[in-house]
């Protein structure tokens, strides 16, 4: 078990190393100093303690819409819903918040709670389709992002506008937002808030349960083969409604990180763009928890150092933008390069010991992949 | 494996360290003369309007004073996102910014306390803690645009030369700066019915505000709609949106069919060009952003940065209007337009920026 | 010429394991020759390297008495030495000469000559009794007929030496029969044959030589017509073994599976089950026989909760338990040797520790509200591993995946039989197993029986159905056709039977 966690380890590094590659390879297609590129990208984030702070707050989301992802995949679904989730569990958290004339102890673990609840139900609905009528989950998470949407829409502007916008919620109260205190002093005025100590707290749970828990052991036999599970008697069904709410109520909790958190209103009209990041953050940690959590932090250091970038080099921001999404691109699909690579090689190791039928073309296959 | 990968690293980061303080002792960092940063609204650079305009002015004013210029995206539309791009923008040396769009209220408004050796210029806003009143500190210049002005100017143009039919009007999201115009744009309308005969017609239903800036789609598809509905020109104040509804018009314009789009924010003539040398655009209601983005620079530079203002560009000092020229427009049209200005500037008119009894 | 193909002293090693060691293999030409082992042995691994697919670490191959180096499939095939795959290669929607072609092309010009390759098939299938239809496609015909057309592309391609790898294993009996005829046929033309098998009845059958390897190593080669069956199982195991399994006589007591008047549709809407109704008492092993696909795989998923029965009952012990969960008829003590170990059995991308505890994983020791107790998971994997003989490289903590299928097999009958069930169902309990882990899951099952336990056996391969079971039941186009008792059964009845009852069917 070890050693393949340890593989795991090299493989997200051997991708980001290909990734800064590719970023660097553009920079230079540009016509800028690509060491000079990655210095102010990684100083960006990381150079005082505020900034520290706010590459922190950046990964937050990352982590919760990561982990919802990775969850779900572990069960064998592929949760495209992460952004409603988020926007639905934004919702809860902002509604209550500007609801409720609650002192701040008692009023934040309810919307946290309202948060993760929020995301939970819109994660059931696809679920409950795919257990009852097999309706892929691909298609539903992707139209309850859009019902989320225009829920959003329709709902921020009729109850909880400002006296002047349309568009956006009034500002949460102070009592209602996770920033705090003595965490923005400690960090010299970053918005780091405590949507990342939840976060946290959400990985260590997540992990608990994945790997101690009869709920763990059933939702990965599910994943891994629902016949087998079936067979064994545990109810596949079940396990995957179950899967897609834990999953929805991670996203949720990331839509209060970021909306009443990271944010401090909310807007209409913006699908979170961290419910799509979150996929390649569970590529990149490999559908494990901390591996989810240091590919967040990893994507949350190049988005909040890449202003910086901007500002001290002539490379422009769409270029920018652009190699970061080369990073995150390389970075995500060498992680699926290599993770193919190594499934064709166990298979071949399995094959070498079980003298299991010759099949030529899969062995020739396995030799080119050997050499790339 | 993982140890050569882990070398690997290392000795880049170490590499990159090197490089940078070589770098930095050889002077990458110049001290002196005037950085100028500018940090985007939602939207990209070549929106043809709001960012677009602003950029033009500190680029303008780059180039004939030599001055450094920047600008940057930020990552989302958040309070954090917009201060985080002022951060950076400032952390790299750039005193002096300039930021379009009333979503950098309170971000200005923080950032004019963190960053008190910087200036900015906020278009379109007031800095705010998020209660709407304003507090203008002395490093910072507010400036607003008589959008209900433009819009007015534009729509007596529009009446005057199209003369009877029905008009439409298409917003982006619903913020003031495109209420105004279409609250303008209406009492202009209703001012040529009334005083220059003209017989024009808006129905509610060809009031919408798309709820984006950027989906084209969705605006080629709305002015799909009002077009069959039997409407002449819409004024289009939609950014992305507003190109949509370009597209729609030069289409059915090669098709033979008489439709206009009035423009929004500059002069969109030339986005409207189709067949060679026609274009839908009938006029656009302009704001002059980019003058007075360049206003306030050489105003820094002369030191009169006039800190601590609100400045209102409208009619009287010229700060909105339609452009110059406008070839779909007949000299007789322009010339009445004018007589409007005239009113509008020697405050004989005055244009109600608040709905009132308007549609939307 | 003497050999037309000979491996002398092959050695390929992999990480941690010598797969051949000192590997000797020559074949005359116009021979059958097999090539036995069990599995693990290292028979693939030989036959890989005469296909090029893995260069050996020592060595020499000589084609015709010429050495050569063959560094991939395509200068075997120049060599002339073409392969029979267990799993074919074909597309489905093209036609025979179509999937024949691919790959070699005849062209006139910029056009594919199909009308002279087609003809050419169609000779080649002629002289070598194959009876293919060159236009046919691939998804309109038998998979026997399927096995023919990878026969034809090695003809086709001029192949001089054919290896059939375990060809017989996707084939009926009256399959394997003509199977046999074209093999003679093929050697009789001149073509020299290396069949890697198992199954010692069909190299008695067809086979002249036979090298046997174990572990790596020949054991010997051997002539087979002067060598028993018992020999050739020795060579391969390394001990004796027996072939029948010893059966003490046992009065069977209560009924424990009760099913009645069972109707059942299968995936495809098709009533598969009609009226089906059957008795298993405690003590006995009720054989279920059958061709595959006339309800048996409907009749184990109605039993065990995973198919929904339309109408009828089933009973255990007397409990109607036709409407209870798969779970409920576990804990009542239905245990399940399914006949897919990788598609039902395992979860191959589980450890073993976590595979032996699938149906039990909920239960304490090994869960306590609702956590699992890693340390009482070990234990009782390591238990049921020393106990079910369960051979793992890396012990109880390896994957599922890379265990050997007879391990696997094992671990799943450890696992089933540790339930201490009341009813055993075991389907197909020894497919693709080796004649070593055969004996041991049979005797397993036999003492399930004489533990006073009812078991269930369906299996697909009569012998074993004869072998072990006290009473035979057989089913056709999902009904009961009868039931015999097993000491006065014979081959020829119950074949008769499996046909359902109309005559010509078994061979």
């Amino acid at each position: 078990m070890k050693k393949e966690i340890g593989q795991e380890y090299t493989v997200a590094l051997l991708a980001i190393g290909l990734g800064l590659l590719a970023g660097a390879v553009l920079m230079l297609v540009t016509g800028n100093n690509p060491l000079l590129g990655f210095f102010y990208l990684f100083s960006g984030g990381l150079m005082n303690i505020t900034r520290i702070g706010n590459t922190l707050a950046t990964a937050t989301p990352l982590i919760f819409t990561g982990l919802s992802v990775a969850f779900a995949f572990r069960t064998g679904l592929f949760n495209i819903g992460a952004a409603g989730q988020m926007l639905i569990g934004g919702l809860c958290a902002t509604a209550l918040g500007l609801t409720l004339p609650w002192p701040k102890p008692l009023l934040l673990p309810v919307i946290v709670l309202a948060a993760a609840l929020g995301g939970a139900l819109w994660g059931l609905v696809p679920g409950w389709l795919k257990a009852k009528f097999n309706v892929h989950e691909v298609v539903c998470t992707i139209m309850m992002n859009w019902i989320a949407y225009w829920s959003v829409y329709y709902i921020v502007p009729a109850y909880f506008k400002g006296a002047y916008l349309e568009t956006e919620s009034r500002r949460i109260p102070e009592a209602a937002s996770l920033k705090v205190g003595w965490l923005t002093r400690l960090f010299k005025g970053s918005y780091i808030n405590l949507g990342f100590f939840i976060a946290i707290a959400t990985v260590l749970i997540i992990a608990y349960i994945l790997d101690r828990t009869t709920l763990g052991y059933e939702l990965k036999a599910v994943g891994y083969n629902r016949d087998a599970a079936e067979y064994a008697g545990i109810q596949a069904n079940r396990n995957i409604i179950l899967s897609m709410m834990i999953a929805g109520a991670c996203a949720g909790l990331g839509g209060a990180a970021f909306y009443v958190g990271y944010a401090s209103n909310m807007q209409i009209g913006v699908l979170p763009s961290q419910g799509f990041d979150g996929i390649a953050v569970a590529l990149l940690g490999a559908n494990s928890p901390w591996g989810v959590f240091m590919a967040a932090i990893f994507f949350g250091l190049l988005h909040s150092g890449k202003g910086f970038m901007n500002a001290m080099t002539k490379v422009p921001p769409e270029i920018a933008d652009s190699i970061i999404a080369t990073i995150i691109y390389f970075a995500a699909t060498s992680v699926l390069m290599e993770r193919l690579r190594q499934r064709l090689q166990k298979r071949r190791q399995a094959r070498d010991k079980t003298d299991l039928p010759l099949d030529p073309e899969a062995k020739l296959q396995e030799k080119v992949g050997g050499v790339g | 494996m993982y140890k050569k990968i882990l070398i690997v690293l290392v000795i880049l980061v170490v590499a990159v360290l090197v490089a940078v303080n070589v770098g930095q002792r050889t002077g990458v960092l110049k001290m002196g003369r005037l950085k100028v940063g500018m940090v985007t609204d939602a939207g990209t650079i070549d929106d043809k309007s709001f960012n677009q305009g602003t950029w033009e002015g500190v680029l303008q004013a780059g180039e004939e004073f030599g001055l450094e210029t920047r600008y940057l995206k930020p990552a989302g539309t958040t309070e954090a996102d917009y201060l985080t791009e002022i951060g950076n923008l400032y952390d790299a040396g750039f005193k002096f910014m300039v930021c379009p769009g009333f979503k950098f209220e309170t971000p200005i408004y923080q950032a004019q306390d963190r960053y008190p050796d910087a200036k900015f210029v906020i278009i379109d806003g007031n800095p705010h803690a998020g209660d709407f009143v304003p507090v203008v500190k002395e490093n910072t210049v507010s400036i607003f645009f008589a959008e209900h002005e433009s819009g007015f100017i534009a729509g007596v143009a529009t009446a005057l030369q199209l003369k009877e039919g029905e008009l439409g009007y298409i917003g982006g999201m619903e913020i003031p700066a495109v209420q105004k115009f279409n609250w303008g744009f209406q009492q202009g309308v209703r001012y040529a019915n009334t005083h220059l005969g003209t017989n024009m017609v808006i129905r509610p239903e060809n009031v919408i505000y798309q709820g984006s800036f950027d989906n084209v789609a969705a605006g080629q598809q709305l002015a799909a709609q009002m077009y069959d509905r039997g409407v002449k020109a819409i004024f289009a104040a939609a950014g992305g949106v507003g190109i949509g509804v370009i597209n729609e018009a030069k289409a059915r314009a090669r098709a033979g069919q008489e439709v206009w789009v009035v423009g929004v924010d500059v002069d969109q003539y030339d986005e409207g060009i189709y067949d060679g040398n026609k274009s839908v655009i009938l006029t656009s209601a302009t704001k002059q952003i980019k003058k007075a983005t360049y206003d306030m620079i050489k105003a820094e530079l002369d030191g009169k940065f006039p800190g601590g203002e609100i400045l209102v560009f409208d009619a009287k000092n010229d700060g909105i209007g339609i452009p110059d020229e406008n070839p779909n427009l007949s000299a007789e049209v322009e010339s009445k337009v004018a007589e409007v200005y005239a009113k509008l500037k020697s405050g004989e008119i005055v244009v109600s920026d608040v709905r009132g009894d308007l549609i939307r | 010429m003497e050999y037309v193909v000979e491996m002398l002293k092959i050695r390929k090693e992999f990480p941690g394991v010598v797969a051949n060691d000192d590997i000797t293999l020559q074949l005359k030409p116009g021979e059958i020759h097999a090539l036995l082992g069990e599995n693990g042995a290292g028979k693939s691994t030989l036959m890989s390297i005469l296909f090029g697919l893995y260069p050996p670490d020592q060595g020499t191959i000589k084609v015709r008495g010429q050495e050569v180096k063959i560094t991939d499939p395509n200068v075997a095939n120049d060599l002339g030495i073409g392969m029979v795959h267990q799993h074919f290669k074909l597309v489905h929607n093209f036609t025979v000469t179509e999937n024949i072609m691919l790959g070699m092309e005849m062209t006139k010009g910029l056009v594919l000559d199909h009308k002279a390759a087609a003809e050419r098939i169609r000779q080649l299938s002629q002289r070598y009794g194959l009876n293919v239809d060159p236009e046919a496609k691939i998804e309109d015909i038998s998979v026997g007929m399927q096995q023919r057309v990878e026969i034809l592309k090695m003809l086709y391609r001029d192949a001089e030496v054919l290896i059939f790898d375990e060809p017989t294993s996707v084939l009926t009996p009256q399959e394997i029969q003509d199977l046999m005829v074209i093999m003679r046929n093929l050697a009789n033309e001149g073509k020299s044959i290396i069949l890697i098998t198992h199954k010692l009845k069909e190299i008695k059958a067809i086979a002249d030589r036979c090298t046997v390897i174990r572990r790596g190593r020949v054991v010997g080669t051997v002539d087979v017509a002067s060598t028993s069956e018992e020999e050739l199982a020795r060579m391969m195991v390394g001990r004796e073994v027996s072939f029948t399994a010893e059966k003490t006589e046992r009065i069977p007591g209560d009924v424990v599976l009760k099913v009645e008047n069972l109707y059942a549709y299968d995936n495809r809407k098709v009533m598969a089950l009609r009226g089906f109704s059957l008795e298993v008492r405690s003590g006995e092993i009720v054989g279920l026989a059958g061709v595959d696909g006339n309800g048996q795989a409907e009749l184990v998923e109605v039993i065990t909760g995973m198919r929904k029965a339309e109408s009828g009952r089933v009973l255990l012990k007397g409990v109607d338990i036709t409407n209870c969960s798969i779970r409920d008829r576990i804990r009542m003590g239905i245990a399940h040797i399914p006949a897919d170990r990788h598609k039902h059995g395992l979860i191959l991308d589980y450890t073993l520790q976590e595979n032996m505890i699938l149906k039990v994983y909920d239960q304490a020791p090994f869960a306590e509200k609702g956590l699992l107790n890693r340390e009482a998971i070990a234990e009782y994997a390591a238990r049921l591993m020393a106990e079910f003989d369960v051979r793992s490289g890396q012990g109880a903590t390896a994957l599922a995946r890379s265990l050997s299928g007879g391990n696997q097999q094992k671990a799943i009958v450890g696992r089933e039989i540790d339930l201490n069930p009341e009813l055993l169902l075991a389907v197909q309990p020894t497919r693709g197993l080796d004649v070593g882990a055969i004996e041991y899951i049979h005797r397993r099952i036999l003492e399930q029986r004489d533990k006073g336990k009812a078991v269930l056996l369906v299996s697909l391969e009569l012998d074993e159905i004869l072998n072990l079971a006290d009473r035979i039941a057989v089913i056709h186009n999902g009904e009961l056709v009868g039931v015999v008792d097993a000491k006065e059964a014979n081959e020829h009845e119950i074949g008769l039977m499996m046909a359902g009852g109309q005559r010509g069917a078994t061979a």
